[in-house]
């Protein structure tokens, strides 16, 4: 009897635990069933049809939308503003904490201050952060000029608006890449700093040739995950800038544009169409740092 | 073994439980939220003004006192008020009442979103529809059936810093003023940081729709089928804020977008600015304000001698599904009787819609109110279509673009008028 279900299941244990293994990740995956992957569907669905009020009438349109979406020098804008953000925002981010998380690792005095200090950004309620970054950018009466003496114009100035939010972006996800950054540190055996320095070899050197190879893979993880965090920045945009703002067709991200077609004109339509080309440019992004890795990343 | 198996399956069968839990507290929880799950009696009653709250909390009070019906009052920012409506009257979770704007309201109404309130209206001895301004009554009417009732007008007025034309030995601006006074004056006051007077680009209703009425232009035209941006008229009036923009009369489009013309008002950074009168809770609260500003007619225009105020009006409605029909009625009744808008108006917390009741909310301040009654006498509704988000943010996003002077103002227009007339076209074709 048990040879018989042998050759066609394994055995009961197998199958048992199977099932069982089955069962236990049942309930993360009608999550992502029901929160993820449904509405990914429902979104590249919905790009190609022309959607009508509270989700009745829709009207297939074929690919309209994305002519439409293409074709309109908005979206361009708006691609360009969000390569800026990200420009500005992974490497800045990731350099400043990739340094702090070094120099937090060593032994010192109120080293959980530092860290916890460093990572109350993240904390907050990002509407809090741009509230109170919208005040410090103010050109009349902000902080920032009141010190400088100037009036810049830093959030309604097209040419600088982006990059404004760009620091506002660095500021706030520091510390969390500082944490991620410390475990990958932790990982690295002391060993080697000590074979190094016998060597003669100085902490900067330290630094590149042992601590930045060794922390490589979460140097990848932060990257791929910053990048796609950066391609979709939007509540910084939103928290800091008015509709009446003259930068804000040069500063607003595809998805501040996605926000505002689907639910401030009611668009879904549209809105799911630029969704859609937001995807499909993250996910080009990221297969090619999935082919670069390869250079640089070492897994021991 | 088979104990084992036996606490894996009561553990399991815990588990799956705890899960139907969970879904069940949360299923409440929403329903709670957007309210009609209810059945209890209890209303929810949605709007997007905080100034009001306190001011409508005590009338309903008043109302629950008369009727024994109880009503929550939710408050939501105004861009947040529109987005958790429509997915909530897709999800079929509307809150039973709420307030309705022009900009949205044909959306809702032909959708069948809204309670039809028709025959209710009919019948009932404390609603005269004919009480209220005819335009807002036609704002939530749907072929031939209302869907709303009128809550309150607003029209516009000038605001002005009384220290600073003191102190410049000018006169205070009065209702004989047209709007080349206005200039005269703002040019004067324009100093030391000081900006003679203040209007956005994105300042329609409060600010150059005005101007374009008086010189005879217009934005939409009667049938709602075109743009009136490229009107002459319309162009000359806009041309009248491009003059103060380039002699720095007025703040710069990025200044007043970081700190809006009642910000720079309150802050004493401008001497003038054209505002609606559902500012002013925001402006009795505002110590500089109240200390240093009034409030007085808008000008005229010297050559057609006509002062218009863009006026527009709120409505209530109810959820066409809400389990509480009859509750939700009464509530709206109420709110739209004379005794419950001549409250609204005593409290100060908006002019109110219904004839006659709007003169109680002159005392509710130490201003002049009575420029925004005396406002009145011509007034213009709000320009709209079914698609009026749509074309105002492409308007003002040309408009903006005047306001800069990355191109002129003729040519803002233009453009406009341009995207506002692809829009109406689809409209109209749809």
């Amino acid at each position: 009897m048990a040879g018989k279900k042998q050759k066609v299941k394994g055995t009961a244990r197998a199958r048992s635990e199977n099932i069982w293994g089955w069962l236990f990740v049942l309930p993360t995956m009608i999550g992502l069933i029901v929160l993820n992957i449904y509405p990914i569907i429902n979104t590249i669905k919905q790009s190609f049809f022309k959607t009508g009020d509270f989700g009745r009438g829709d009207i297939f349109v074929g690919v309209d939308n994305y002519v439409k979406v293409l074709s309109n020098s908005e979206t361009w804008d708006a691609l360009l503003a969000t390569f800026k953000y990200a420009i500005i925002e992974v490497p800045f981010s990731i350099a400043i904490s990739l340094v702090l998380a070094v120099l937090l690792n060593r032994k010192m005095r109120g080293r959980s201050a530092y860290r916890t200090i460093f990572f109350l950004p993240m904390v907050c309620a990002p509407a809090a952060v741009a509230m109170v970054w919208r005040w410090l950018f103010n050109s009349e009466f902000g902080l920032l000029n009141h010190i400088l003496g100037a009036k810049i114009q830093w959030v309604s100035n097209p040419k600088i608006a982006i990059y404004a939010i760009a620091v506002i972006g660095v500021w706030s996800i520091i510390g969390y890449n500082m944490v991620l950054f410390i475990s990958g540190l932790q990982e690295v055996p002391h060993d080697y700093y000590e074979a190094a320095s016998i060597d003669g070899a100085t902490g900067v050197r330290q630094f590149f040739s042992i601590t930045i190879p060794l922390i490589s893979p979460t140097i990848f993880f932060v990257c791929v995950t910053r990048i796609i965090g950066a391609l979709q920045v939007f509540d910084l945009i939103f928290m800091v800038m008015d509709t009446g703002n003259p930068a804000l067709q040069k500063t607003q991200s595809l998805v501040y544009l996605f926000y505002q077609s689907s639910f401030v004109e009611r668009n879904m339509g549209y809105g799911s169409t630029i969704v859609v080309f937001l995807l499909v440019i993250i996910m080009i992004i990221t297969v090619f740092q999935m082919i670069a890795q390869k250079k640089w990343v070492y897994y021991s | 073994m088979k104990l084992r198996k036996m606490m894996a399956l009561s553990l399991a069968g815990a588990m799956a439980v705890s899960l139907g839990a969970c879904g069940g507290g949360g299923g409440s929880e929403s329903g709670g939220d957007g309210g009609s799950g209810g059945g209890d009696g209890s209303l929810s009653v949605m709007i997007w003004d905080t100034y009001q709250e306190p001011g409508l909390t005590e009338i309903i009070g008043d109302f629950t006192e008369e009727t024994g019906i109880e009503a929550e009052i939710q408050v939501v920012t105004w861009d947040d008020y529109w987005t958790l409506l429509s997915a909530g009257a897709q999800g079929g979770s509307l809150p039973d009442v709420f307030w309705m704007h022009s900009n949205e309201a044909e959306r809702y109404m032909s959708n069948d979103m809204l309670m039809d309130l028709t025959d209710k209206i009919a019948e009932s001895d404390k609603i005269d529809i004919s009480k209220y301004p005819e335009d807002i009554t036609e704002l939530y009417t749907y072929e031939d059936k209302n869907y709303a009732v009128p809550k309150d007008v607003d029209t516009i007025a000038l605001w002005y810093n009384k220290t600073m034309f003191d102190e410049a030995g000018l006169e205070y601006p009065t209702a004989d003023w047209t709007w080349d006074d206005l200039y005269e004056a703002a040019k004067a006051l324009t100093k030391d940081g000081v900006y003679g007077f203040g209007c956005s680009a994105t300042n329609n209703q409060a600010g150059y729709y005005n101007l374009i009425y008086d010189m005879g232009g217009y934005v939409i035209n009667d049938d709602k089928t075109a743009s009136g941006y490229d009107d002459p008229n319309t162009i000359k009036a806009m041309q009248y804020f491009e003059k103060m923009i380039q002699e720095g009369i007025m703040p710069s489009q990025e200044t007043m977008s970081e700190s809006a013309e009642d910000v720079l008002l309150g802050s004493g950074s401008l001497a003038m600015t054209t505002q609606g009168s559902w500012m002013l809770s925001a402006f009795k609260e505002n110590e500089y304000i109240a200390e240093n500003c009034d409030c007085v007619e808008l000008p005229k225009d010297a050559a057609s001698g006509k002062r218009v105020s863009i006026y527009n009006g709120l409505g209530w409605a109810a959820s066409a599904d809400t389990p509480n029909a009859d509750e939700a009625w009464q509530l709206i009744e109420y709110l739209g009787s004379q005794e419950g808008q001549t409250k609204q108006a005593e409290l100060g917390v908006t002019m109110s819609a219904y004839e006659g009741t709007s003169e109680a909310w002159t005392g509710s301040a130490d201003f002049n109110l009575q420029a925004y009654l005396n406002m009145m006498d011509d007034m213009v509704i709000r320009p709209y279509s079914r698609e009026t988000v749509t074309w105002e943010n492409d308007c003002s996003e040309a408009l903006k673009k005047g306001w800069t002077q990355e191109v002129s103002m003729e040519e803002a227009c233009k453009n406009a008028a341009a995207a506002m007339n692809a829009t109406l076209e689809e409209e109209n074709a749809g």
